[in-house]
């Protein structure tokens, strides 16, 4: 067996516990990060599905002349923001109400007076659907001074959008956290290596072992932890997985390349993390 | 080969270690280095692996120089050294074949040459029968030839020995002070520290570098050759 093979796992059967505890915490890292982001890509998916049917409605009073609402209609559709416009009259809206909530039909059957008002529906553009555009056309409609009332769907727009930061924020944060701790394990570790085969890696430098060469197993297994850390955190989200699904609803999941990436990534981090704790060691060759 | 230029070494807390040392190492030289304990010789040995850098003057060593080397250029340095140490360095759980062959195995050697390559220098050393016991099965001065053996196995052009005998009696000082000159016979430089006077006059025609607190006070090859 080669040297590098016979070294790399060297700190698996040293000391296991140390071990399990590095992969374990980069497992717990990958698996908080995956989780949010699960719940980012479901809320965007929910987003886009509501962005579809972002509109504005303006209201207008009922003694708005036929002139005021074609001026409003003409200025409302130069905005950029605005991909298309409908004014629909009072007796439309009515018909529209009797068609749609056929069930209280009577209702509005005999009515004396039309009580809906006339109102201009706002399309936006795509790229102007999120709630910060929209209020702000909300905003600029509602200066026309026969417009009573605007409606947008802004409650909805805002709570799915700080869910959605908050997701994000919750991810970097708490698996940050995980990956700080297994850093540490992992700088531990080699340490706890270091020490036990100072005899060796002392005998290393005074023949001439390339630096590489003496930390290409520690990288190695650095990298073979994070890969395992990566894995059961698949397992994890998975399990986590089938039983929102069951649970709940159709949720989306991580594409499969996306899920290959994510293991790359834990490997890397594996990598990375002894480098670093390596780097000290290093230095005084 | 190895060429010292006005070195000195200052530690910050204990002050000098070596100062303005020169001289001239040539090729297939035997070279005594000698001075009581704290003279600096352990610290000439370590600036020729380049271990430590010296605070002012040049260490020249096969083509590098202290003033330039870089760090990954080192290990090839070190490749073109043998070192050896008072108290062997052996590795507890290989045995001697192992020892040899890990130097080998850790510099790249190619995989088909090293048991050829370590079975040679076993024998070069007088080990043959001993490849496979472990160091806790040797003797002293046995262990020190496999020292010797891994060493030479990566073919250096010079071998540097910091007391090699210094843990051994003196009968069995004297057998390896031979495998040093036999290996030396075969056209290979040797640097041998060592505080034993008594050791200087078993080989009389090598020369001797004495230091006393960081000097160079003798130099028995001085007059020939004025360093620098
Ligand atoms: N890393 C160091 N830091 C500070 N001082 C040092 C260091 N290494 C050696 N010295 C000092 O430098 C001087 C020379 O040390 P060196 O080890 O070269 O002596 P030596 O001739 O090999 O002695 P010995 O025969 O006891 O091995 C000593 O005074 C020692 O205390
Ligand atoms: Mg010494």
């Amino acid at each position: 067996m080669s040297y590098t093979s016979r070294e790399a796992f060297f700190a698996f059967r040293r000391s296991p516990l140390l071990t399990a505890l590095s992969i374990l915490t980069i497992a717990f890292a990958l698996y908080t990060l995956s989780v949010f982001g699960l719940v980012w890509l479901n809320i965007e998916r929910v987003l886009a599905d509501v962005e579809e049917r972002v509109e504005v409605v303006a209201y207008l009073e009922d003694g708005a002349e036929p002139g005021d609402t074609s001026v409003l209609v003409r200025e409302v559709a130069a905005y950029p923001e605005v991909d298309s416009i409908a004014y629909v009259s009072k007796d439309a809206a009515l018909e529209r109400a009797r068609t749609d909530l056929s069930e209280y039909s009577e209702l509005y059957s005999d009515l004396e007076e039309n009580p809906l008002p006339a109102s201009i529906e706002i399309a936006l553009k795509p790229g102007y659907r999120r709630s910060a555009d929209v209020e702000d056309v909300a905003r600029r409609v509602a200066r026309f001074p026969f417009v009573e009332e605007i409606k947008y769907g802004e409650e909805w727009v805002e709570k799915l959008d700080f869910l959605q930061n908050l997701s994000l924020f919750l991810g970097v944060v708490v698996g940050g956290i995980f990956a700080g701790i297994a850093f540490v394990s992992i700088g531990a570790t080699i340490n706890m290596v270091m020490i036990s085969r100072s005899e060796e890696i002392e005998i290393m430098k005074m023949v001439g072992a390339a630096t590489g060469f003496i930390a290409r197993p520690f990288v190695i297994e650095g990298f073979t932890k994070g890969v395992l850390g990566a894995v059961l955190a698949l397992a994890l989200l998975t399990a986590t997985f089938e039983t929102l699904q069951q649970r709940v609803l159709t949720l989306e999941f991580y594409a499969p390349i996306q899920l290959v990436l994510g293991v790359v990534l834990g490997g890397c981090l594996g990598a990375i993390a002894s480098l670093l704790s390596l780097r000290r060691h290093l230095r005084s060759w | 080969m190895i060429r010292f230029e006005h070195v000195s070494k200052e530690y910050s807390r204990t002050g000098f270690a070596l100062k303005n040392a020169s001289f001239h190492l040539r090729k297939g030289e035997f070279m005594f280095v000698t001075g009581p304990s704290g003279a600096g010789k352990t610290t000439l040995v370590k600036m020729v692996t380049m271990e430590e850098r010296p605070t002012s003057g040049v260490v020249r060593v096969s083509g590098y120089s202290s003033e330039s080397i870089k760090r990954r250029e080192i290990p090839l340095l070190r490749r073109r050294l043998g070192v050896v140490f008072q108290d062997f360095r052996l590795l507890r759980n290989r045995t001697a074949r192992e020892n040899v062959a890990f130097v080998l195995e850790v510099t790249g050697a190619d995989t088909e040459q090293i048991k050829p390559r370590v079975l040679r220098t076993l024998a070069a050393v007088g080990l043959s029968d001993k490849a496979d016991r472990l160091p806790s099965e040797l003797s002293g001065g046995e262990q020190q030839r496999v020292a010797i053996a891994r060493a030479l196995v990566n073919d250096p052009f010079v071998l540097l020995a910091d007391e090699p005998t210094g843990n051994l009696d003196h009968r069995i000082a004297l057998d390896v002070l031979r495998v040093f000159k036999d290996i030396n016979l075969r056209g290979m430089a040797v640097v041998f520290v060592t505080h034993d006077r008594s050791l200087l006059e078993h080989h009389p025609g090598a020369r001797i570098i004495e230091l006393d607190e960081g000097r160079i006070v003798g130099d028995s090859a001085a007059e020939e050759d004025p360093a620098a």
